[in-house]
């Protein structure tokens, strides 16, 4: 597992244009056009009502499934025309998820589920380990490490699954509902970690249909019937759009420098927009 | 409706039976077929191996017989009256020459007073003759095999005087008895072991006839008590009797007052036949009960678990465990009634199968015999069974789940490495249950005990179809047998060129170690050439006071290369002789394979003292001249091919078991471990999409798959091969040594080379289909319907 360079602070790192998803029969229509961009080391709130398309955005911009119509570029790589092993490894070089119900391998112990991680992306058993070992020890479970997860709280598989997500040192770290099975404290816990690693640095994306648990995002965003309806910065002028714009293969931006050029066009300063009073920290 | 807690049960009842009987009655039937199989597997084990039992019922063997000369007319008259006997009967026998192309000879015994029910063969085919018709006649099945008679056939027989029966080794002529043209008019069966009863029966009407050619008579009587002091009395008196007696026979000297016991054991060579054919049924009956069972469980447990929240529902609701699983009962109701149904039938109609192999021999009642009581109760049990595993399913799904222990080790191992083979290896050995799931330490001694099973069956095979294609395994050297050869015929025969070899083959009876009843003890002159001697362990007699015992003998009096027999004459002292080898040589044609000893031909004065040498000629014709000495030889002389013996033919009839056997194995474990491999992709399709939510590619999913199917697989094959091959190796030991040959195992190892990379093969290829499924799957809407 090779470590990669942060990202720019306040360059565009996840840009969504137009997405749109249907599901089965009768459709639902999931997502009906979307449009989201996160800069790197924003922490962004996805909010909105059961049904709104919050998490089919969220799986959309991980790769888990594909959208019907529409665009995702995560760190600067589109990935709608990426083939199921290029966008694995999309996804174990830049994101790390976090799901509501933890989604742990019930036969590995905590240390294990980690450690899984940190291998598919690359690292020696060792180091594997130890990056294990450190990230639940940042987490405060290194003395849990060999209990399974149905041994644990809520609370702490949700941070073991926490440092599962961290153990490829993503660039993008998504959230679906992350205190969504969590009682208070245990919400608390995560948040507060979810704070520290925005301070750090880390990218994070959360979905969350919970105010308060949004309000501790730098930024919100809403949506309604599958789309975007209220975002407080929807003004990335064109760095984003170049990312998303059909100019051809993923190896012409390469070949052209397009792509760093993109990233160096981008303003650092252009980060620090709110919404409604509470995205601030 | 009925209130309270009943009535809940009744509704959630009837609410799983509107909406998924379907399901219930076709897991039942799918019991019914297993369970149906397991019951009529029991029930052709059962007419099977009764087989030897019930038709020596059916003839009313006798508890002790023997065959004497006709002239002792006062033993006859005594045997009523010697201590034990509850019933007897003394038939007049006679010996005759028939009128086929080669010379043969059968026995005849027949006359009046026949008790009913006492050594009474029975009518397979035709019917019995009438009493007082002189020219009908019943012919065992052997003998119609061995001459080609059939009902309604007409034959002629010229009957042999008793001092034309004594001249048999140096040749007579003619028969000098009278002629009878009979007609064959049924065809009867008996026990193997009941000989001395004769090739053919006739009427009393017969024997009136021809009463002044009898030469011999038989003695078959009921005792009251079958124990060793009984028929120690019972002997003891026939030979008093025999002793006292005024007259003489010219067969005094063929025929001995010893007494055979029939009713106090069952004949070696059929016991070795049910012991492998019962070995079979037992592995067929185990393992298709066990694939149903494993394929119902967990059939029930994903049609119980696909409706785990509603178990929930109801819980919170109030009702308690016993409730539920009730409910779920009353509604797998129909499933049991199809599983009964199905079972009962199918064990009805395995009324159909005759029993196998050999032992169809020995069946008394050919055609259909229902096994009701098989039917009915299998039935019942099979209905039962499905309705407790309907309420363990039920409840077992109902439970919380347990947590699952972590992989015992501190930190990776350095196969983490590649972490398909950590989670690989996971998924198949400590991976949850889950909907369906069976436990993984449950697959895996299920398909070892698969393996086992196979690897076992094709070795039995393969050592079986050795010693059937291989005579020489079975003694069997020459191409032809001349019984009781003349010194001038032996010349002409070593003269002849089509003769490649030949052996003159001395025997004469001598009792073994403790055994009482005397075995032939041979001795082999090699006149030309010399036929190979089958030698099992050792080497063949070379001196005197050497002995080469037989398998079955030296299994029997537990000695083997380097200890001492005693060797005891019908008269004279005993001789100890220091055990050589053991070698498998057949002798006579009626000896049993495997019995007595081969010493050199200078032992033999010694051991002959009292009684009658018997002198055959084994020759080995030149290649494609066989049939031709045969034919020009039986015009003139008793000439016998090359008789498989009763004990090979036995086991060549079960050649197909193995087959069947090893076919149904692979289908049923394959299907069973197909249905786990392939339902691996489902069950662990939570753990698959976290997989690739942590950035697995499509190729390391194949690969944990891969991993988790070879993990399932492997220790099976690693364990079931040597354990199949140890089995294997006990199993035909005790097989071939119950029937006279050497017990070395024949391993197939082509075919084993096939089984295990096979098996592995078609794990990897049956776990590709569900991993190309997984990697289709998108992981979203896996995780989202967690």
């Amino acid at each position: 597992m090779a470590d990669q360079p942060p990202p720019d602070p306040g360059v565009p790192h996840l840009v969504v244009r137009g997405l749109r998803k249907t599901y089965g029969a009768p459709p639902v229509r999931a997502l009906r056009g979307a449009d989201l961009t996160v800069r790197a080391g924003e922490f962004v709130a996805l909010m909105g009502p059961s049904g709104s398309g919050k998490s089919t955005l969220l799986h959309l911009v991980a790769g888990l499934d594909r959208a019907d119509e529409g665009t995702v570029a995560v760190a600067g790589v589109r990935t709608e025309e990426l083939s199921s092993t290029k966008l694995a490894r999309l996804r174990r070089r830049h994101v790390g998820l976090v799901f509501q119900f933890f989604h742990l391998i019930e036969h590995l112990s905590a240390l294990e589920n980690v450690a899984l991680a940190a291998l598919i992306a690359g690292a020696r058993p060792a180091e594997a380990t130890a990056r294990a070992r450190d990230l639940l020890d940042m987490l405060g479970l290194l003395d849990r490490a060999a209990e399974p997860p149905d041994a644990l709280s809520g609370g702490q598989r949700q941070r073991v699954a926490i440092a599962r997500a961290l153990a490829n040192r993503p660039t993008l770290l998504l959230a679906d509902e992350p205190t969504g099975a969590l009682d208070s404290a245990g919400a608390a816990e995560v948040l507060d970690l979810f704070h520290r690693l925005h301070d750090t640095g880390q990218t994070i994306l959360m979905v969350t249909h919970n105010r308060d648990v949004a309000a501790g995002a730098q930024r919100i965003v809403r949506m309604r019937d599958g789309c975007v309806v209220e975002d407080a910065d929807d003004d990335l002028g064109p760095a984003a759009e170049s990312i998303v714009a059909p100019a051809g293969p993923l190896w012409v931006d390469v070949l052209t420098g397009r792509r760093t050029r993109l990233a160096r066009r981008a303003d650092p300063g252009d980060t620090a927009s709110t919404e409604g009073g509470g995205g601030t920290r | 409706m009925t209130g309270g807690p009943l009535g809940a049960v009744g509704l959630v009842a009837r609410a799983e039976l509107r909406t998924r009987w379907r399901s219930l009655v076709a897991l039942g039937l799918l019991f019914g077929l297993a369970g149906g199989a397991v019951l009529g597997t029991v029930a052709v084990a059962d007419r099977t191996l009764t087989a030897y039992e019930r038709l020596s019922a059916a003839v009313g063997m006798a508890d002790a017989q023997v065959m004497l000369p006709a002239a002792h007319s006062t033993v006859f008259d005594r045997v009523p009256t010697m201590p034990g006997v509850t019933e007897s009967w003394t038939p007049v026998v006679w010996v005759a020459q028939i009128n086929t192309p080669a010379v043969r000879f059968v026995s005849l015994s027949g006359g009046p007073d026949h008790p009913p029910g006492l050594a009474e063969p029975v009518v397979i085919k035709g019917r019995a003759p009438a009493a007082e018709t002189a020219d009908e006649i019943l012919v065992s099945e052997p003998a119609a095999a061995d001459l080609g008679l059939h009902v309604g056939d007409e034959i002629i027989l010229r009957l042999l005087l008793a001092r034309e029966i004594a001249r048999f080794s140096q040749g007579f002529g003619q028969p000098d008895g009278g002629f009878a043209r009979v007609r064959v008019v049924g065809i009867t069966r008996a026990p193997t072991w009941a000989e001395p009863a004769t090739d053919v029966s006739v009427t009393p009407a017969f024997a009136r006839v021809h009463a002044s050619d009898v030469s011999s008579r038989g003695v078959f009587v009921r005792l009251r008590s079958t124990d060793p002091a009984s028929r120690d009395a019972f002997a003891a008196a026939l030979v008093a009797a025999y002793v006292a007696d005024p007259y003489h026979s010219p067969l005094d000297g063929l025929m001995r007052p010893d007494p055979y016991f029939p009713t106090t054991g069952v004949d070696p060579t059929v016991r070795a036949a049910q012991a492998v054919l019962l070995a079979g049924l037992v592995v067929f009956g185990v393992v298709v009960g066990l694939g149903g069972l494993l394929i119902v469980a967990q059939g029930l447990l994903r049609h119980h678990g696909g409706r785990r929240h509603v178990q929930r529902i109801e819980r919170a609701l109030g009702m308690t465990l016993v409730e539920r699983a009730v409910a779920r009962v009353l509604a797998g109701g129909v499933g049991a009634l199809a599983a009964g149904t199905a079972a009962a039938v199918i064990a009805l109609a395995s009324g159909r199968i005759e029993p196998l192999g050999s032992q169809a021999q020995f069946e008394p009642a050919p055609g259909f015999r229902p096994p009701w009581a098989v039917a009915l109760g299998g039935g019942v049990v099979i209905a039962l069974l499905f309705g407790a595993m309907t309420a363990i399913a039920a409840a077992v799904v109902a439970r919380p789940r347990r947590p699952v222990p972590p992989m015992p080790t501190a930190g990776h191992s350095p196969l983490g490495r590649w972490p398909a083979v950590l989670t690989g290896a996971g998924l198949a050995w400590r991976g949850p249950r889950s909907v369906g799931g069976i436990r993984a330490a449950a697959t895996g001694v299920g398909l070892g005990l698969a393996v086992m099973a196979i690897v076992a069956t094709v070795t039995f095979q393969a050592s079986l179809r050795r010693l059937v294609d291989t005579p020489a395994r079975y003694g069997l050297t020459s191409d032809l047998t001349i019984v009781d050869a003349r010194e001038p015929d032996v010349a002409e025969l070593v003269a002849d060129r089509r003769v490649a070899a030949l052996d003159l083959v001395i025997t004469v009876p001598v009792t073994f170690g403790d055994d009482t009843a005397p075995l032939q003890l041979l001795s082999v002159e090699h006149r030309k050439g010399s036929l190979p001697v089958e030698t099992v362990a050792g080497r063949p007699a070379a001196a005197l006071g050497e002995i080469a015992l037989q398998p079955r003998m030296a299994h029997r009096l537990g000695v083997g290369v380097g200890d001492t027999v005693v060797v005891r004459p019908v008269k004279g002292p005993a001789v100890p002789l220091r055990v050589t080898g053991i070698v498998v040589y057949r002798g006579g044609l009626d000896d049993p394979l495997g019995e007595g000893g081969v010493v050199v031909r200078k032992q033999l004065p010694v051991l002959a003292v009292g009684a009658k040498q018997k002198v055959n000629a084994n020759v080995l014709a030149t290649p494609g001249r066989a049939g031709f000495l045969v034919r020009e030889l039986s015009s003139r002389l008793e000439v016998h091919g090359a008789p498989t013996p009763p004990e090979i033919r036995n086991l060549r009839d079960l050649l197909m078991l193995p087959d069947v056997l090893a076919i149904v194995l692979a289908v049923v474990g394959g299907a069973a471990v197909g249905h786990v491999l392939l339902a691996a992709g489902r069950r662990h399709a939570r753990d698959l999409a976290v997989l690739t939510v942590l950035g697995a590619t499509p190729a390391q999913m194949r690969a944990t798959l891969a991993v988790a199917a070879l993990a399932t697989v492997l220790p099976a094959v690693l364990v079931g091969v040597p354990v199949g091959l140890g089995v294997a190796r006990v199993v035909w030991w005790e097989v071939a040594t119950s029937t006279g040959v050497g017990g070395d195992v024949a391993v197939p190892v082509p075919l084993l080379l096939v089984i295990g990379p096979g098996l592995v093969a078609g794990a990897l290829i049956a776990a590709a289909i569900p991993a190309a499924r997984a990697v289709r799957t998108p992981p979203a809407a896996v995780l989202a319907a967690e």
